[in-house]
C-alpha cells in the first residue's frame, strides 16, 4: 500500500531523494505550497538536473556574445550597432497531446523569450520530427501542428522564414516540435535582463488573466508518456496570438522607454519560475500577493496560480514612480497592468493570500540547490563503424516521392514568410536570410539530421553544428553562434545518457573549432513512450552574417551551359540511406579540416563566378543535383559516380569557367578534391550513363507530400 | 515639405511597420493614425490600411475594425475622392466598412497561403496609374477568397470596377477577382501585399507600381 507520503511525492512528481534534500535545505519538512514550488522549480523542465554538468561543456569566452546561457535568450554582437538575440526551444509532449494548442503555445513562448530581452522578433523558424505517416494519429498531428505554428506566428506578424521536416517511426508516439525565433535589437535598443533589483520597486503581471490551464505543465514534460497520455489533455495551454501581439508592442515600448528594471515571460512553472528565478538572480525577496493576481475565473486558488502556466503573461520590476507610465503604456495597447507586491532586501520571498502569509522560502533553495545528477554513461564508442560499405541501388524517382525526400511546400506555403518585409530568401530556399539595417544579411539555417545521430550520436553531434555552418558557408555567410534543442529520451537509462554526453560533448567541441558558440538553448529529456526511445535528436539553429544580399548564390540552376563541380573533403562515408534500411559509416571526421573545409566554401562562395551552390545532404550526390534543378534547367554528367552515398562533406559549385581555377587552387590547398561533373542544360537530367524524363521527375517530387498525405487539405 | 500618408493602426495590424517603410522607401512621408482617433483628410495625400489580423481576425475578419472611430475619417476621405488603399486585412476591413463590394472569404482549400503570384490590371484606378500589363507580388492570407453574388460580379465588371485577377488563381476566388475597387477608383482593395515588393532584394519590386502611384 501506498503511504502518504509516496502518494504525494507521486502527485508532485519528486523522489524519495529529493524529499530528503528538501527537509535537509528547509530544516524542515515542506508543507503547503512549498511542495507545489518544488515540484515546478525541481522539474527536469526548470532545473536541467540531468544535463547541467554536460551542459558547461558549451562555455567558452567569445567578444560577440552579450548574453548567454541563463538569461532568457542569448544575444550576440553583429557590429555596426546592430545585436540578435536568438533561441530555440521544444514543445514536444505538449504538441503530441493537443497538435494545434500545443504547437502554437510553443511559438509564442519563443517569442516571448526573445521580446523580454527587449528584442524585435524578426524571424521564426521550426524543427519538426513526426512518425511514419500511416502511424496513429500521425496525419492529424501533422496538420494540426503545422497548423498551430501557422496561426499563431502568421497572427502575431513574425515570418517563418525556414524548417527542417523529419519522418521516422522513432517518433510515432512522440513527436518532437521545435520552435526558434530571432530578434533584432536596432540602433541603441536596450538589451534587458531578468535580474531583479531595487528595494520598494513594485513587482507587476501584465498580460492575459490566469487560469487553469497548464498546471503542472513543467513537471509533465519531465516525464515519459503511457498509456495515460491523453488525460493530460487538461495540462496543455490554449495560445491567443493577438494578445501576444499587443504584448509585444507594449513590452518594447516599455523596455525602449526605460521604464523597467527587469522583465521575465511566465512560461514553464508560470509565475513561480519567473518569480523565483528573478529574485534569486538579483539576490533580493519579493513580497507577492496572490490574490492581487488577475484571474479567469475566481474559484482558481493559490497553488494554482503558482502553477498556472496561462499563456501570454509577463512578470515585470518597475520603479515606484514610473508605475503610471508603465500602466499608461498597457492600457494604450489594450492591456492592464497590475501591480503584485514589491521587491525587499529578502532574501525570503513572502507569497500572501488575502492577507494571510502562506509561504516564505529564500527562491535560491529551489533556483540555486535544486539537485544535479550525474547519470551514469559510458564513454563513447562507435557501434556501426565499418571497414567497408556498399551503395545503395540509385531509385530516384522513389526517394523523391518517398516522405523523407518529397517536397515540404505543403507545410511551408502555410506560414507567412514574408511580414516585417525583410525576407531576402525563404523556406523554399536551404538558408533564410533576412536583411538587417545596415543592409547586411543575417543567415538562418537548422541543423541536426537524424539520419546522422542514429548512425552514430558522436558523429550526428559534430554534424549538428558543422552541418548548418556549411550551408551557410556554402552561401558565403560567415557562421556566427548557435543555439539547441537537446531532444532526448529517458535520461535515467545509460544507453541514452551515454548518446546525450557523446552528441553533447561532439557538439560542444565542434562550435568551439568553428568560433560560433551555443549561447542558448534547451534539453527535453524523457521522449519516451511505453518503453521506446526517439533517435536522440540535438536539433539545432545557427546564424550567419554576410555584407550584401544582392549576390547570394542560387540554389537551383540559373544559366543552360555553367559548368557544375563538386568540391569533396574526404573523411565520413554514410551509406545514403534514410529509407530503413541498414546503416553505417566508414572512416573519421577530423574537426579542424572540417572547419578549414568550411572556411574555404565561404570563400569560394563569396567569387562573382559562382551561380550557384548546394550543399550534399541526405540520400548523397544524385538527389541534391535533382533539386538544383528547374522546370526548365537540368545537368547532364559525363561519367558514373557514387550518386547514393553521402559524404561529409561535399559541396556542388555552379558556375563559369572562371570558377575552375579557384576551386582547384582551394581544394589542393586544404587536401579536398574538386571534380568537374559536367554542365547545366535545358531539359535534360542525365547521370552518367543513365537519363531521366525531368519532367517526371518533378512530378515524383511535387506529388511526393499527397501520396502520404492525401486526406490533407 | 512631402506629401504625408496616413497609416491606420488597429490593433493586431502587423504590417503596418512595412508599409510605413514602403511609403518612405518612395521618398513620402508616412504617419500614423490610431484607430481610436479621428483626423482631418486635408492634411494627406492617401491612405492606406494595412494587413494583419486587426482583432485576432474575431467575429470576422476585419468586421471589428471596421467599427473603429478613425474609420468615420477614412468613410469622410473615401468620400472626398482621396486616394484609400486597403492592403489584405485592409482590403477586408474596407469590404465590411461598406467602402468597397463584395467580401473576403476563407480560402478554398481552408489554408493559409503564402505564394507569389501574378496579377493583371483590368483597370486605372487612383492606385495603378503606371500599371503594367502583368505585375509580381506575394500572397499570405487564409481569407483570400474574393465573393459576391453573381448578379453584383456582373455589375462590378459593368461599373469597371474589378481592379487586379490573379492569371492562376491561388484561392478560390470568383472570376480570379485579386483587388476591387469604388465607383469614383478612389478606394481600392488588393490582396497581395505590394509592400513586401519593393526592391530586386525581396524577390521582386513590382509593388512600386502601387505604391508610388501616390506621388502622381
Amino acid at each position: 500500500m501506498m503511504s502518504e507520503l509516496d502518494a504525494k511525492l507521486k502527485k508532485y512528481r519528486l523522489s524519495r531523494d529529493e524529499y530528503r534534500r528538501m527537509e535537509e535545505l528547509l530544516g524542515r519538512a515542506p508543507q503547503g505550497v512549498e511542495w507545489a514550488l518544488f515540484s515546478a522549480l525541481w522539474s527536469e523542465h526548470c532545473s536541467y538536473k540531468s544535463s547541467k554538468v554536460h551542459l558547461r561543456k558549451f562555455a567558452f569566452k567569445s567578444p560577440r556574445v552579450l548574453q548567454s546561457m541563463g538569461e532568457n535568450a542569448g544575444v550576440i554582437d553583429l557590429g555596426q550597432g546592430e545585436k540578435v538575440a536568438f533561441k530555440m526551444e521544444s514543445h514536444n509532449h505538449p504538441s503530441f497531446i493537443e497538435p494545434y494548442q500545443g504547437a502554437a503555445t510553443g511559438v509564442g513562448g519563443i517569442l516571448r523569450d526573445i521580446f523580454t530581452m527587449g528584442a524585435r522578433p524578426i524571424a521564426l523558424a521550426n524543427y519538426l520530427c513526426f512518425g511514419e505517416p500511416s502511424a496513429p494519429r500521425m496525419s492529424a498531428l501533422v496538420d494540426g501542428v503545422v497548423a498551430g505554428i501557422a496561426g499563431y506566428g502568421n497572427c502575431v506578424g513574425v515570418p517563418t522564414i525556414t524548417g527542417q521536416t523529419e519522418f521516422h517511426s522513432s517518433y510515432n508516439n512522440n513527436i518532437l516540435v521545435n520552435a526558434l525565433a530571432v530578434g533584432l535589437f536596432a540602433g541603441d535598443d536596450p538589451v534587458v535582463t531578468s535580474q531583479a533589483k531595487g528595494s520598494g520597486n513594485l513587482v507587476v503581471y501584465v498580460g492575459a488573466k490566469t487560469g487553469r490551464d497548464g498546471v503542472h505543465g513543467a513537471s509533465m514534460a519531465s516525464e515519459s508518456f503511457d498509456e495515460d497520455s491523453e488525460s493530460k489533455r487538461p495540462t496543455v495551454q490554449i495560445g491567443d496570438p493577438f494578445y501576444e501581439k499587443l504584448l509585444i508592442e507594449s513590452c518594447l515600448e516599455v523596455m525602449k522607454r526605460d521604464l523597467v528594471v527587469a522583465i521575465q515571460d511566465m512560461g514553464a512553472a508560470g509565475l513561480t519560475s519567473s518569480s523565483f528565478e528573478m529574485a534569486a538572480k538579483g539576490g533580493v525577496g519579493f513580497r507577492i500577493h496572490l490574490d492581487r493576481v488577475p484571474l479567469r475565473d475566481s474559484t482558481v486558488g493559490p497553488e494554482e496560480i503558482l502553477l498556472s502556466e496561462s499563456q501570454e503573461r509577463m512578470l515585470l520590476i518597475c520603479e515606484p514612480s514610473k508605475f503610471d507610465a508603465v500602466k499608461e503604456v498597457f492600457h494604450h495597447w489594450g492591456l492592464d497592468a497590475q501591480a503584485l507586491g514589491e521587491v525587499w532586501d529578502g532574501p525570503e520571498i513572502e507569497l500572501y493570500w488575502r492577507g494571510d502569509l502562506i509561504c516564505k522560502i529564500d527562491p535560491r533553495l529551489l533556483t540555486d540547490n535544486a539537485p544535479v545528477y550525474e547519470r551514469p554513461y559510458h564513454p563513447w564508442t562507435p557501434k556501426n563503424k565499418k571497414a567497408k560499405l556498399s551503395a545503395p541501388e540509385l531509385n530516384l524517382p522513389e526517394i523523391l516521392s518517398s516522405i523523407e525526400g518529397t517536397s515540404r511546400r505543403w507545410i511551408y506555403e502555410q506560414y507567412d514568410q514574408r511580414v516585417g518585409a525583410k525576407t531576402v530568401r525563404d523556406c523554399e530556399d536551404s538558408v533564410a536570410v533576412v536583411r538587417l539595417p545596415s543592409g547586411r544579411g543575417l543567415g538562418l539555417v537548422l541543423g541536426a539530421r537524424p539520419h546522422v545521430m542514429r548512425v552514430d550520436a558522436q558523429i550526428g553531434g559534430y554534424d549538428a553544428a558543422f552541418y548548418p555552418a556549411l550551408e551557410l558557408a556554402a552561401k558565403g555567410f560567415q557562421p556566427l553562434a548557435l543555439t539547441d534543442c537537446l531532444n532526448f529520451g529517458n535520461p535515467e537509462k545509460p544507453e541514452i545518457m551515454s548518446e546525450f554526453v557523446a552528441a553533447v560533448e561532439a557538439l560542444a567541441k565542434a562550435s568551439k573549432t568553428l568560433d560560433a558558440p551555443v549561447i542558448s538553448g534547451n534539453v527535453s529529456f524523457y521522449n519516451e513512450t511505453m518503453g521506446q526511445n526517439i533517435t536522440s535528436t540535438p536539433a539545432t539553429g545557427m546564424v550567419g552574417l554576410r555584407d550584401e544580399v544582392l549576390k547570394i548564390p542560387r540554389s537551383h540552376f540559373t544559366i543552360a551551359g555553367d559548368n557544375v563541380y563538386l568540391l569533396r573533403l574526404p573523411g565520413v562515408e554514410l551509406l545514403g540511406d534514410q529509407m530503413g534500411r541498414s546503416q553505417g559509416f566508414t572512416g573519421d571526421l577530423d574537426v579542424n579540416k572540417v572547419t578549414q573545409f568550411i572556411a574555404t566554401v565561404k570563400d569560394l562562395a563569396l567569387t562573382d563566378s559562382v551561380h550557384a551552390t548546394r550543399v550534399c545532404g541526405k540520400f548523397g550526390l544524385a538527389y541534391a543535383l535533382y533539386r538544383m534543378c528547374t522546370d526548365t534547367l537540368g545537368v547532364n554528367v559525363g561519367s558514373d559516380m557514387d550518386w547514393t552515398k553521402e559524404k561529409l562533406y561535399e559541396v556542388i559549385f555552379v558556375g563559369t569557367d572562371a570558377l575552375e581555377g579557384s576551386l582547384q587552387k582551394a581544394a589542393s590547398t586544404i587536401g579536398a578534391e574538386c571534380l568537374k561533373l559536367g554542365s547545366v542544360q535545358e531539359k535534360t537530367f542525365v547521370l552518367g550513363k543513365r537519363s531521366f524524363d525531368l519532367a517526371q521527375l518533378h512530378q515524383s517530387y511535387r506529388n511526393g507530400w499527397r501520396m502520404h498525405f492525401g486526406q490533407l487539405a | 515639405m512631402k506629401a504625408k500618408v496616413g497609416i491606420v493602426r488597429f490593433l493586431g495590424t502587423n504590417c503596418d511597420r512595412d508599409v510605413y517603410q514602403a511609403v518612405a522607401d518612395i521618398d513620402l512621408r508616412p504617419e500614423w493614425l490610431w484607430f481610436e482617433d479621428q483626423f482631418d483628410p486635408k492634411e494627406f495625400s492617401g491612405f492606406i490600411l494595412p494587413g494583419g489580423f486587426s482583432y485576432g481576425d474575431y467575429l470576422r475578419c476585419g468586421a471589428l475594425a471596421a467599427k473603429a472611430p478613425v474609420m468615420k475619417s477614412i468613410h469622410e476621405a473615401a468620400g472626398k475622392g482621396y486616394p484609400v488603399l486597403g492592403i489584405c486585412n485592409g482590403f477586408q476591413i474596407l469590404c465590411e466598412a461598406g467602402l468597397l463590394p463584395g467580401a473576403l472569404v476563407r480560402n478554398e482549400k481552408r489554408k493559409f497561403i503564402d505564394r507569389w503570384v501574378e496579377l493583371k490590371p483590368e483597370t486605372q484606378t487612383k492606385w495603378s496609374s503606371k500599371a503594367r500589363a502583368v505585375i509580381r507580388l506575394p500572397i499570405a492570407h487564409g481569407e483570400g477568397r474574393y465573393y459576391a453574388e453573381e448578379a453584383d460580379l456582373q455589375k462590378l465588371w459593368d461599373g469597371d470596377q474589378v481592379w487586379m485577377t490573379y492569371r492562376e488563381n491561388p484561392n478560390g476566388s470568383l472570376q480570379n477577382i485579386a483587388g476591387v475597387t469604388n465607383k469614383n477608383k478612389n478606394v481600392c482593395g488588393l490582396m497581395p501585399h505590394p509592400e513586401r515588393a519593393m526592391h530586386e532584394w525581396m524577390g521582386g519590386s513590382d509593388g512600386r507600381v502601387i505604391m508610388e502611384s501616390l506621388l502622381g
